[in-house]
């Protein structure tokens, strides 16, 4: 729900029908509470920045513990200020406080007003005029209480401990004592992500390629050197020059299986090093690893790989001529679910293991071109008998055995739909000309009097 | 010439598979020249019935045949068989394989076995359905299938346009030659013509949950399986000598038509030694002598020797027997019930106690044979409702007596709703989820026309944009689709012998309950014979009232509904003053504005009252020419054809009610006798009307009827308007036969309120969830009419509302009940009953014997004030006495929580906080009503108070401000908006037209509390304010909860009442 949805006097809990009656121009959208957890994962890393001790609270809350960081921007203001300035700028709506406690934090954020900073000690005045829903109650407690008439925090500071607690439970009692700093609240602190991570600072800062070359071998031995001993090796590394402005210049490279050589992942990095503009230099390099797995020490040798057959053997090979031609250069030919011949056959991974899918009764050439060739001087009997004879680049060929019609209609979803257009079909024939070559073709639309029949060649069987 | 019959043809009722209707497969057949269709649907025989109907449309030589079978799918890996019963005993066989495949499966599911085929497959003629690539398994299936079934097993082969179809079915030849089962053509049919491939498309991603862009293979790969013509078909298979004109020699060897499933009676009612219509005859005339109580005169007894020798005639005697012996076992338990229908309305249903009409009654002429005619053989109708509480009594009752084999619900056909449609389609067509948000955001309602390219432009999306286009377009056909069978409300089929050897049984979602696959229609067509048992409101809340009433005069309780004094004026006049709060079927505010202006003051004018606020009616626009003839302004006439016809062919139809035709059953006559339609082309336009929703055969009809009428010099606009009218009965028909019955009910509820509104409120209170008004409504008018109310009280509330005497007065005060109290539960009700009778008088008691939860709820409803504590007072002790119990272990934190504990002073609730509160707990205040908080805004505003609207001039401009109950929009009324307002001193009814609403959309649908400005519209003491312009009020509310100490931000205001809306 934003906010000029809140002004429409909808509500969250509210029926999307009747929010949609009030709204016709409503656009909704299904709630996506794992995408939610991810985003406030993702921004409470990014909130490291600050502090390294950030909590998620969720589902749309955070904890920052800025004991003593304050100071490196000049004090609690400031540090809010400029939190809300980068915040904004990321377009997030929020509401922020600072307080003693994370109780009185959450309060203030939640019930006071926007960006309070609650003076160290003193934040019992700026709570009293807030609900009972401001503890961080369960909401039916917090109701209840309000209907008992402690409307604000105020009155329930005063009444006595025994009977409140009796009637809301202990937890009432720790939330009023974590708010006022009475008792201690333990907040789980978000811990670095990916161990497989290596960084290199320099003192001064680099910026010849050959340079920049050297380090990112040296630094991938630093990582090499940890995923050896741990038995592991990793199928991409993404390799990051820090400028000394703050940008970041990454570098990805994938591999075909995993691997953990220092040499070969140097080898695939060099000719993208080129490319990197270090500006006025480049002060930290960090290589992190990912998509991890357990490699035995045996496949980690170079000269195993010469020897090992099949996959083992080709990968060099493969992940050579991808990093020379561009990952979407190399690939196998995979199945894919479509009727229309063009659409199905879809480049995999050069490496994948043989696929089931081909489906023998629906025969396909093995080289099917791109663009289909028309054919001339084709004699076929109407409606829709194979061809006897057919001219394919100024060669006539006579069929001597054929096979079909095979009928694929269009996808009609593609096009217009102003016609009715069963007709757009395409016929398809597989023949075998005297001279044992073997052709797929296919006419054009359905079989209509008094209208010429066009045929193409799509492809060749081998 | 080649002759050809398509024996495997799958319908829509194959759901999410077939593409096409029954009849439009029937249809096509017929002009393609095919000698039959073989109807096989997947383990069901749910689309048969209608295929056969389309067949008896096309009159006595319909030339095509359509055939009942059914393709079964087995769960043990045997190959799809089509079967074909070609005898009755053979279908019963059939239909037995599939109840026991369906009776062990969850609902919509059928489990089948080879084995169980064995055990049924005589008689059957039997198509194998090869696998898309036949191996060596297959070969071994066939084999065996052969062997089985020598003799009457063929191997169905068709032509897909596949690859290699010529390899593959060689390949089927040799099997079918090896097998001794000889291969016979199909086409594999799944819609009637290529141009629903794309339907088909959609239907089948829809199946798989899938985008129609990634659903590939799933699709098929062209649009070839249509029925095709003979002479195709023969081109197709013109390798495979005999394959085509097999399917003519399996056809001829069908002996089975559906017409053969007789009915037959179940004879359980009948004595032994007796016959039916004997035993008939002896319960009517006892029953005449306890309905007319030694008054029979002799036009009674002429009716009843009539109707009794009419029954007999038609051989009916059963039917009424078996409805009597289910009304006679609800009586005998003391369910209230009421029968309605053609035949409903007897003078032998009076005496059997089927109905409490009285048809000899001097201005009634219900005749009964006029609707049960001799020349159309159509079985007689009675639905029955009983008390909607009670209800599942009754249908006990009936499996108890006739057996699970011999009972059953009839299945009510799903179909898609516009939202659905459009939602499933733009999912199917991969639109994403806002645009196909947006697109069914703007179906209002459920039925209707689909979107309009208007309403796709307000919601911001291009109606000429392809894919909006084809998902409109899509949606728009797939709306007329069945997508599941479900359990009819109550309509049983009742039968001799096993009928699961007529239709079969399968499992519904309730557990222990089994509904056959046909519904209402496919019953009419085949003339079987049901009986409706319905749940009914108001019976349950006149049940209760009858306990409640004080005795008669005489000293005789009322114990039914013929007890209540008939005609009673005073009756009339409160009716006739819209005074109908509550009362059946004429308390919604279009009934009451049609009050005043009907001026009820007799039985039939209930009758037409009940009948005429309905879409046939006003669509035909027969309700002003009513009203005028009534109150004299227009002179009745009776619209006459031209000579040589008699003149005078429509008075008898129509002089009931003065000229203008209301009723479905005078459409039907005036059909008849008006546009000479044969009793064919009556039939069909009857069973048009009946499923109109779903098809448009209707129009089929238009030119006929309105021609018929022409001809004979009646006015086209007439006939036009009568036509309208039936188009408008089909979309929820209504015939006299079910208005009399209601009006009955009518009737008696508002003689219970006008004699007895404390009984009345609190019967309604205690029949809940019912009727049209609100608990809070239902008091305020009790209390309108001097009823006194009493809060719920621990000390004094049952669960029900109950009367508590008053000193000197004849009225008693009406105590609530503790089912006033949201979320508050019977048994604990009940529980606090007995603690109160065994002397518990305090809350600790209390306490003891109830859950937290349940003191908890009664506290803050505000429920021992009895005892003198407070709201808060009660809650702050309850939660004392039964608090957190885990509290009491830890102790270093809470020293001294044994002792007394220290005195907590609450702040005192407000009285527009307890207002609030009452409402939030019980729904309704007996304090004071909210606006009261209001009236100085509301005055300074210039709102005058509802109840003063009535004393003010027409066309007046005035303004209104009050709590919104009720917003409606129907679908009759083009936009307009209907919303009812209650302040402090009574209700206003809004009318907000189409404009108004627009500009003010928003403010309309979202405000709690609203002022409304406009002008009077007052006509025969009906009075509406038509709005102007609109003040959001809502604002105002929140002030009710605020107490003192500002309040805190982040609440939502309103929330106090909540509307009800219908959109």
């Amino acid at each position: 729900m934003d906010r000029a949805g809140r002004k429409l006097g909808l509500y969250v809990g509210q029926k999307a029908t009747d929010a949609a009656a009030i709204a016709p121009e409503l656009i909704t959208a299904e709630a996506e509470p794992e995408a939610d957890a991810l985003a406030l994962e993702a921004l409470v890393d990014w909130c490291v920045r600050f502090s390294p001790a950030v909590a998620a609270d969720e589902p749309d809350g955070l904890f920052l513990d800025i004991s003593g960081v304050a100071h490196l921007w000049g004090g609690e203001a400031a540090l809010l200020a400029d939190f809300q300035v980068r915040l904004t700028a990321n377009g997030l709506a929020f509401r922020i406080a600072i307080a003693d406690t994370p109780g009185a934090a959450w309060a203030l954020a939640h019930y006071g007003e926007d960006g309070a900073i609650a003076p160290p000690g003193r934040q019992i005045a700026l709570l009293a005029p807030l609900p009972p829903a401001a503890l961080r109650l369960e909401p039916e407690t917090a109701a209840q209480i309000d209907r008992l008439g402690l409307k604000v925090l105020a009155q329930l500071f005063d009444i006595p401990r025994a009977p409140l607690a009796r009637r809301f439970g202990m937890e009432t009692l720790t939330r009023i004592d974590q708010a006022l700093g009475r008792s201690k609240e333990a907040l789980t602190y978000r811990r670095p992500a990916n161990p497989w991570f290596s960084r290199l600072a320099f003192a001064e800062p680099i910026s010849a390629p050959e340079d920049m070359a050297r380090v990112a071998y040296d630094v991938g031995l630093q990582l090499c050197a940890r995923l050896e001993k741990e038995g592991q090796g990793a199928r991409r590394f993404e390799l990051c020059f820090h400028r000394v402005d703050g940008r970041v210049a990454p570098l990805n490279v994938g591999l075909a299986l995993a691997a953990r050589d220092p040499v070969r992942i140097a080898k695939l990095f060099a000719p993208k090093i080129e490319t990197i503009d270090p500006g006025f230099g480049v002060e930290v390099v960090t290589l992190e690893a990912a998509e991890v797995a357990p490699l035995s020490g045996r496949q980690a040798r170079l000269d195993s790989l010469l020897e090992a057959g099949g996959a083992e053997g080709l990968a060099p090979l493969i992940d050579r001529l991808t990093n020379r031609l561009g990952e979407d250069r190399v690939w196998k030919a995979q199945p894919v679910a479509s009727h229309v011949p063009e659409q199905s056959a879809a480049p995999g991974p050069p490496l994948a293991p043989p696929v089931a899918g081909w489906d023998p009764e629906r025969p396909r050439p093995l080289r099917l071109f791109s663009r289909p060739e028309p054919l001339e001087l084709v004699m076929a009997p109407i409606p829709d008998d194979p061809p006897v004879q057919f001219r394919w680049r100024g060669q006539m060929h006579r069929v001597r055995r054929a096979e079909g019609p095979e009928r694929i209609g269009e996808e009609w979803w593609r096009g217009e739909i102003d016609e009715a257009r069963t007709y757009h079909i395409r016929d398809y024939y597989r023949v075998e000309d005297e001279a044992g070559g073997r052709f797929w073709l296919f006419r054009a639309g359905i079989y209509a009097p008094g209208v010429e029949a066009r045929w193409w060649l799509h492809g060749l069987f081998a | 010439m080649t002759r050809y019959a398509e024996l495997q043809v799958t319908t829509n009722f194959s759901f999410l598979r077939g593409a096409s209707h029954p009849h439009e497969l029937v249809q096509t057949a017929k002009a393609l020249g095919l000698t039959a269709v073989g109807i096989v649907d997947r383990n069901s025989l749910a689309g048969v019935v209608r295929a056969w109907s389309a067949v008896q449309d096309m009159g006595r030589a319909p030339g095509i045949k359509a055939f009942t079978g059914c393709r079964l799918d087995f769960a043990d890996g045997t190959p799809s068989l089509l079967c074909y019963p070609s005898d009755r005993e053979a279908y019963g066989r059939l239909t037995r394989l599939l109840t026991a495949g369906q009776r062990r499966s969850i609902k919509g599911e059928c489990e089948l076995h080879w084995e169980d085929y064995l055990q049924h497959a005589e008689g059957q003629l039997t198509l194998v359905v090869p696998p898309p690539h036949p191996d060596a398994a297959f070969e071994a299936d066939l084999n065996r299938i052969a062997e089985a079934l020598r003799g009457s097993v063929w191997l169905a082969a068709s032509r897909p346009y596949g690859a290699r179809d010529l390899h593959r079915l060689s390949k089927l030849a040799a099997l079918a030659q090896a097998s001794s089962a000889p291969m016979v053509a199909t086409n594999d049919v799944l819609y009637h013509g290529p141009e629903r491939r794309a339907l088909q498309d959609v239907v089948t991603c829809i199946r798989e949950t899938c985008a129609i862009h990634e659903a590939g293979l799933r699709l098929e790969a062209n649009a070839e399986r249509h029925l095709k013509s003979p002479e195709e078909m023969a081109r197709l298979f013109a390798r495979f000598p005999g394959a085509v004109e097999r399917s003519v020699e399996i056809a001829a060897r069908i002996q089975f038509d559906l017409g053969q499933l007789k009915y037959e009676y179940p004879d359980e009612p009948v004595p032994p030694g007796k016959t039916a219509i004997q035993h008939l005859r002896d319960l009517a005339w006892a029953g005449a002598e306890w309905r007319f109580a030694g008054g029979m005169g002799e036009k009674e007894r002429r009716t009843i020797q009539h109707e009794l020798d009419l029954i007999e005639e038609l051989d009916y005697p059963n039917y009424f027997l078996t409805v009597h012996d289910i009304v006679a076992w609800a009586r005998s338990q003391d369910i209230l019930c009421q029968g309605r229908g053609s035949a409903a309305n007897s003078c032998v249903c009076f005496c059997l106690g089927i109905t409490s009409v009285d048809p000899t009654k001097a201005d009634q002429d219900l005749l009964f044979s006029r609707f049960i005619s001799r020349n159309r053989n159509e079985p007689p109708d009675i639905d029955v409702d009983f008390e909607h509480e009670r209800r599942e009594e009754v249908m006990q009752y009936v499996y108890r007596r006739y057996t699970r084999e011999r009972a059953a619900i009839v299945a009510t056909v799903i179909h898609y709703r516009p939202r659905m449609a459009i939602r499933q389609v733009g999912k199917a067509l991969g639109l994403t989820e806002d645009v196909t948000a947006a697109l069914s955001g703007t179906v209002w309602g459920s039925w209707g026309e689909m979107v309009p390219d208007e309403h796709i432009r307000q919601a911001g999306l291009d109606p000429d944009n392809p894919e909006i286009r084809r998902a409109t377009a899509l949606g728009q056909e797939l709306l007329t689709f069945p997508r599941h069978l479900s359990q009819h409300v109550g309509g049983y089929v009742l039968t001799k012998r096993r009928l699961d050897e007529t239709v079969p049984i399968g499992n519904a979602a309730m557990k222990d309950r089994t509904f056959i696959e046909w519904d209402k229609d496919d019953i009419d067509a085949l003339k079987l014979m049901k009986v409706d048992i319905l749940a009914l409101g108001m019976l349950t809340a006149l049940q209760r009232s009858f306990k409640m009433l004080p005795p008669r005069d005489d000293g005789s309780p009322i114990t039914d509904i013929a007890d209540i004094p008939q005609e009673v004026p005073e009756v009339y006049d409160m009716l006739c003053k819209a005074d109908s709060v509550g009362v059946f079927q004429v308390e919604s505010r279009a009934q009451m504005s049609m009050l005043p202006r009907l001026k009820p003051r007799r039985f039939y004018d209930l009758v037409v009252e009940v009948a005429i606020v309905r879409p046939g009616p006003i669509q035909g626009d027969m309700v002003h020419p009513y009203l005028k003839r009534r109150s004299g302004i227009e002179p009745i006439t009776f619209p006459s054809p031209s000579p040589p016809y008699d003149p005078d062919e429509l008075r008898s139809i129509l002089s009931k009610t003065m000229g203008v035709p209301l009723f479905q059953e005078q459409a039907m006559r005036i059909a008849i006798e008006g546009a000479e339609f044969t009793p064919e082309q009556a039939d069909g336009l009857r069973r048009a009307m009946a499923t109109f929703r779903n098809y448009g055969h209707l129009e089929d009809y238009e030119g006929l009827f309105v021609e018929g009428m022409t001809r004979k010099g009646y006015e086209r606009a007439f006939a036009e308007n009568c036509f309208k009218q039936i188009r408008g009965f089909g979309s929820y028909g209504f015939p006299e036969s079910h208005a009399i019955s209601f009006a009955l009910l009518v009737y008696a509820s508002a003689w219970v309120k006008w004699k007895w509104p404390d009984a009345f409120c609190a019967s309604l209170l205690n029949s809940q969830p019912m009727g049209f008004y609100q608990p809070a409504q239902l008091v305020r008018d009790a209390r309108e009419h001097g009823v006194e109310v009493r809060p719920p009280d621990v000390l004094a509330s049952d669960w029900d509302c109950t009367l508590e005497p008053v000193e000197g007065q004849r009225l008693r005060a009406m105590r609530l009940g503790l089912r006033q109290i949201k979320g508050f539960k019977e048994a604990d009700g009940e529980s606090l009953v007995k603690m109160r009778a065994a002397g518990v008088r305090t809350l600790e008691a209390f306490a003891r014997g109830l859950s937290r939860r349940a003191m908890e709820l009664l506290a803050e409803a505000d429920a021992f004030a009895g005892m003198g504590l407070t709201r808060r007072q009660a809650l702050w002790a309850v939660k004392g006495l039964l608090g957190e119990t885990k509290v009491e272990t830890d102790a270093p934190l809470l020293a001294g929580m044994g002792r007394p504990e220290a005195q907590v002073e609450l702040p005192l609730m407000s009285l527009p906080m307890n207002v609030t509160e009452d409402y939030r707990t019980t729904r309704l205040s007996l304090k004071a009503h909210p606006c009261e908080f209001f009236r100085g805004e509301l005055a300074q505003a210039g709102a005058v108070p509802a109840a003063a609207l009535k004393h003010m001039r027409d066309r007046r401009w005035t303004s209104v401000g009050g709590i919104v109950l009720v917003r409606q929009r129907p679908g009759t009324a083009k936009g307009v908006v209907f919303m009812t307002l209650e302040d402090e001193s009574g209700i206003a009814n809004i009318v907000i037209w189409k404009d108004a609403f627009d500009a003010n959309r928003r403010l309309v649908m979202t405000a709690t509390l609203l002022q409304v400005h406009g002008q009077l519209q007052i006509e025969s003491d009906v009075v509406h304010l038509v709005a102007k312009s609109f003040t959001d009020l809502s604002h105002l509310t929140a002030r009710l909860r605020d107490e003192g100490p500002a309040a805190a931000s982040g609440r939502k205001a309103g929330g106090l009442i909540h509307s009800r809306d219908f959109h």
